[in-house]
């Protein structure tokens, strides 16, 4: 490991990794207290319409992923507020057409575009200086959010029905979390990619669930555990000489495997 | 005079062209432990929204402790239906009272609060849980607490705001015999500082624990009485009551032993009613 810590490329790999540990251990424990990890699936997926129109366009990537994502989970937003009915019908819909364009764009992009897969996948070990400042520009902005609003994000996510009969805005902020979902979604395609963002948003939050004694006690210990599959991972990933993303992924789903066979925690005080 | 709680003029509420509720009338002194009782479908849940702002009415007025629904705030307590709230949520018995406190508009978002506000929400949340019977339990994951003491919880949340007015959906439709009538006596305790409103299916359940019944079915009927009659029986469970079995009466929840005796349907079910009745061994 210490050997590894010598590359550029890999002290950056692991800041990346930490970055994204943090803001998923966040915004992945709104994700699974609201039980919106479809939604937050279909925002994933739709974002590479994002990057299909990025390299269409030939402009950076991140930005305008970040834009396109944030469209598209604001308009899930609308529909599962306003179209209850169909609502996961019409978050599939979206979930499939964002992905459909940003495949015809790429189609459409003159000349090879090899970073593509990266997106799919994950390049956390081609992870430049720029978009590193940004993921931590993003990082302090969603986790300043979501400090400033956390008590209408506890209230809403613990009883919708009560939240709304004590005229807390529920509205803003299920639209709030669904735009840090986006961003979320948006930071870590670089280190797992957006197909399998899904992962690192569901299984620590998840297992910290079982055992936290408050939602911020579940969002600290998520991103702890979502550090430590993150630095497996990638360790992993170099003595194996393996994919990082599916890699850390893999990590992850062993640490959830072994957390089903423990008992589940949160009765002592000592509990996060 | 006695004040009101509420006033109901002559109120209607429709969905989709559909009236559920029509000229619905009804002014309810304060102190009253009012119980709302009537068929699936009847109106009785679209009602409780309407007091609380949750949904426009029609036509009509409404005015909740003096004030338009909605203005009252931390005036009035509310006990949802707790269909919806995830069992495994990371929260402790007293972080889920103190959610009570939340302050309505986008001042109540924020979650800085100073200690001295924190410390005094603990103090406001430990109290309510000790009209509840539940102080001890302040510290312990919701998600550990019995069904019967999950409701006391949510019921100390309601309360933790000092509310003139509570009002309450199906709040023991998801818990046992036992606790359900623990449930009614906190419910009569608090009923001396506050007015209570209670949306029921189980009839049985508020027999003369309420201090009035209110029938909604579609229309509503106002019952100066605390215990069921045939008449309210029939009216709440939206049957006829001389033309139904006895047997499927029982499925509207714990039926006074005076309701089913006072009417005998020698047609229907070979004696079978009389099984079920002594089968309950008490009734009411």
């Amino acid at each position: 490991m210490m050997e590894a810590l010598g590359f550029e490329f890999f002290r950056n790999a692991l800041l990346a990794g930490l970055l994204a540990s943090v803001i998923c251990g966040v915004i992945g424990s709104l994700v699974v207290v609201n039980r919106i990890a479809f939604l937050a699936g279909g925002v994933a997926h739709a974002s590479y319409g994002g990057v299909g129109l990025a390299f269409f366009l030939g402009l950076p990537v991140l930005p305008v992923t970040l834009g396109f994502s944030t469209c598209a989970a604001l308009g899930m937003a609308w529909v599962t507020l306003d179209a209850r009915e169909r609502a996961d019908t019409v978050i599939g819909v979206l979930w499939a057409a964002g992905m459909a364009l940003g495949i015809i764009l790429l189609d459409l992009t003159p000349g090879y575009n090899s970073d593509l897969m990266s997106y799919l996948f994950g390049s956390i070990l081609a992870v430049p200086r720029a978009d590193l400042l940004l993921m931590a520009g993003l990082s302090a902005v969603v986790l300043a959010l979501a400090a400033a609003f956390s008590r209408g994000l506890l209230v809403m996510s613990f009883d919708v029905e009560f939240a709304r009969s004590r005229g807390v805005p529920v509205r803003f902020l299920h639209f709030l979390l669904m735009g840090l979902v986006a961003v979320c979604v948006v930071m870590v395609i670089r280190v797992v990619g957006l197909i399998l963002v899904m992962a690192l948003l569901t299984i620590p939050p998840f297992m910290a669930e079982r055992r936290a004694r408050s939602l911020a006690g579940m969002m600290l210990l998520s991103a702890v555990l979502s550090a430590v599959f993150c630095v497996a991972g990638l360790y992993l990933s170099y003595a194996l000489d393996l994919t990082s993303g599916a890699s850390i992924i893999a990590v992850a789903c062993a640490g959830f495997a072994l957390s089903l066979c423990l008992p589940a925690g949160g009765q002592g005080r000592g509990s996060a | 005079m006695q004040p009101l709680a509420l006033e109901l003029n002559d109120l209607w509420f429709a969905y989709d062209g559909a009236r559920v509720l029509d000229r619905v009338s009804l002014a309810l002194p304060a102190g009253e432990f009012l119980a709302v009782l009537g068929p699936n479908g009847g109106g009785k849940s679209t009602l409780l929204r309407l007091l609380l702002g949750l949904a426009r009415p029609g036509g009509g007025g409404i005015r909740v402790l003096g004030r338009e629904p909605g203005q009252a705030g931390g005036r009035i307590g509310y006990l949802p239906q707790h269909t919806d709230v995830s069992a495994n949520f990371p929260i402790t018995v007293l972080g889920a009272v103190a959610l009570g406190l939340v302050r309505p508009g986008f001042l109540g978002l924020c979650g800085l609060l100073g200690p001295a506000a924190r410390r005094a929400e603990g103090r406001a949340a430990l109290l309510a849980l000790e009209r509840v019977g539940l102080a001890d339990q302040a510290g312990r994951r919701l998600s550990d607490l019995s069904g019967g003491q999950r409701q006391r919880a949510f019921i100390a949340r309601a309360i933790v705001s000092g509310p003139e007015l509570l009002l309450l959906d199906e709040p023991t439709a998801s818990v046992d015999g036992k606790s359900r009538q623990e449930l009614m006596a906190l419910l009569a305790q608090l009923n001396r500082d506050m007015t209570i409103v209670m949306v029921s299916h189980d009839m049985g359940t508020v027999d003369g624990c309420v201090t009035s019944i209110a029938c909604v079915n579609r229309g509503l009927h106002y019952h100066a009485e605390s215990k069921l009659t045939p008449e309210i029986f029939a009216e709440a469970a939206g049957v006829d009551l001389k033309a139904s079995c006895p047997v499927e009466l029982v499925a509207h929840g714990a039926v006074p032993h005076r309701v089913l005796l006072d009417h005998d349907h020698p047609d229907c079910c070979g004696g079978a009613h009389r099984q079920a009745d002594s089968g309950r061994g008490g009734g009411a």
